[in-house]
C-alpha cells in the first residue's frame, strides 16, 4: 500500500530518510515546477526555484504540523522561495523580461489546453492577480489559504481571483472566437 | 453547474495539463536528492570562515579579560587558579571554539 504524504513526512522527520523525501518530491514535483513556471514565466528559472523550494522544505520539514495538507504547506514554501528570489535579485526580473520573448506572440492562440496559451493568458494579469490565480487554481488553495500565504487581506484575494478569472475568461473567449 | 464553475474546472484542468510530465520526474528527483546530500558548500565555507575569524579575534582578547578577574581562592580552587593562568584559559576557550567549528563544518559541507 502506498504511504500517505503525512506518513512519509513523519518518516523524514524521524530518520531524515532521503528516499522517503525523494518520494514526496516525485509526487509533488509536477505541481511545484508548474507553479514556478507559471509564476516566473521562465522555465529555466522555474526549475531552479522548484529545486530550492524542495531543499527548503527538506530543511524545514520539522515545522510541518499536519494542520493543513502537505501540498498546501509545500506550495507556501515554494511561494516564499519565489518571493525571496524575486526580491533578492533584480537581475532575475531583467532575465524574466528577456525570457518573456520565449512565448511567441505572433502565433494565434488556440485553446486553454496549450501551455503557451495559458502562459500568454496569465501574462495579461497583474502580478498579484497572477499569483493568487496560480495559488488557487494550480495549487488548489482556498481563498483563505491564499490570503494566509501571500499576506493579502481575504477580500483583496477574492477580488484578485474574480478579476483575474474574468480577464482569463475574456482572453480565452476571444481566442476561441478567432480560431 | 454555473458558467463560472464550468470555467473554473477548465482553468484547473489547464493548469494540471501545463504541469511538467512524469517522464522528467526521475531526473528532477535525482537533482534534488543530490543537493540534499551536499548542502550549499559556499555558504557553509563563508559562514565557517567568518565564525573562525571572529573566534580567533575574540580569543586574542580573552587573555586581557581573564587578567582583570581577581577571584579570592583557597584550597583546591587556589591550586586550580595557579594552573589556569589567563593564557591557559584563553587558549582553552579558543580551542573549544575552533573545535566546535571543526565539528560542525564537515556536517554542513
Amino acid at each position: 500500500m502506498k504511504a500517505s504524504d503525512e506518513e512519509l513526512v513523519a518518516l523524514v522527520v524521524a530518520t531524515r530518510d532521503n528516499d522517503a523525501f525523494g518520494e514526496l518530491v516525485r509526487r509533488h514535483q509536477g505541481l511545484i515546477r508548474g507553479m514556478m513556471a507559471r509564476m516566473s514565466r521562465n522555465r529555466a528559472l522555474a526549475e531552479d526555484l522548484a529545486q530550492d523550494a524542495f531543499i527548503r522544505a527538506f530543511e524545514k520539514i520539522g515545522s510541518f504540523t499536519g494542520a493543513g495538507s502537505f501540498k498546501s504547506w509545500l506550495c507556501r514554501i515554494a511561494y516564499n522561495e519565489f518571493l525571496m528570489a524575486a526580491r533578492k535579485r533584480k537581475a532575475t526580473e531583467r532575465a524574466m523580461e528577456k525570457f518573456k520573448g520565449d512565448v511567441d506572440d505572433t502565433e494565434a492562440p488556440r485553446d486553454m489546453g496549450s501551455v503557451v496559451d495559458l502562459d500568454r493568458a496569465l501574462a495579461t494579469l497583474k502580478e498579484d492577480e497572477r499569483t493568487v490565480i496560480v495559488l488557487c487554481f494550480s495549487c488548489g488553495m482556498s481563498h483563505s489559504e491564499a490570503a494566509e500565504t501571500t499576506g493579502m487581506p481575504l477580500g483583496t484575494v477574492k477580488s484578485h481571483v474574480n478579476r483575474g478569472r474574468e480577464k482569463l475568461k475574456a482572453f480565452f473567449e476571444t481566442a476561441e472566437a478567432v480560431a | 453547474m454555473t458558467m463560472n464553475d464550468a470555467f473554473d474546472e477548465r482553468l484547473r484542468a489547464a493548469f494540471a495539463a501545463a504541469q511538467p510530465g512524469e517522464d522528467e520526474a526521475d531526473a528532477f528527483v535525482k537533482k534534488v536528492k543530490a543537493r540534499m546530500s551536499h548542502p550549499v558548500r559556499r555558504r557553509a565555507i563563508i559562514l565557517g570562515g567568518a565564525g573562525s575569524t571572529g573566534s580567533a579575534i575574540a580569543g586574542t582578547q580573552l587573555e586581557g579579560l581573564f587578567n582583570t578577574f581577581q577571584i579570592p581562592a583557597e584550597g583546591w580552587t587556589a591550586q586550580l587558579a595557579a594552573i589556569a593562568s589567563p593564557e591557559v584559559m584563553a587558549t582553552t576557550v579558543l580551542a573549544l571554539m575552533i573545535g566546535g567549528f571543526a565539528f560542525i563544518l564537515p556536517k554542513r559541507i
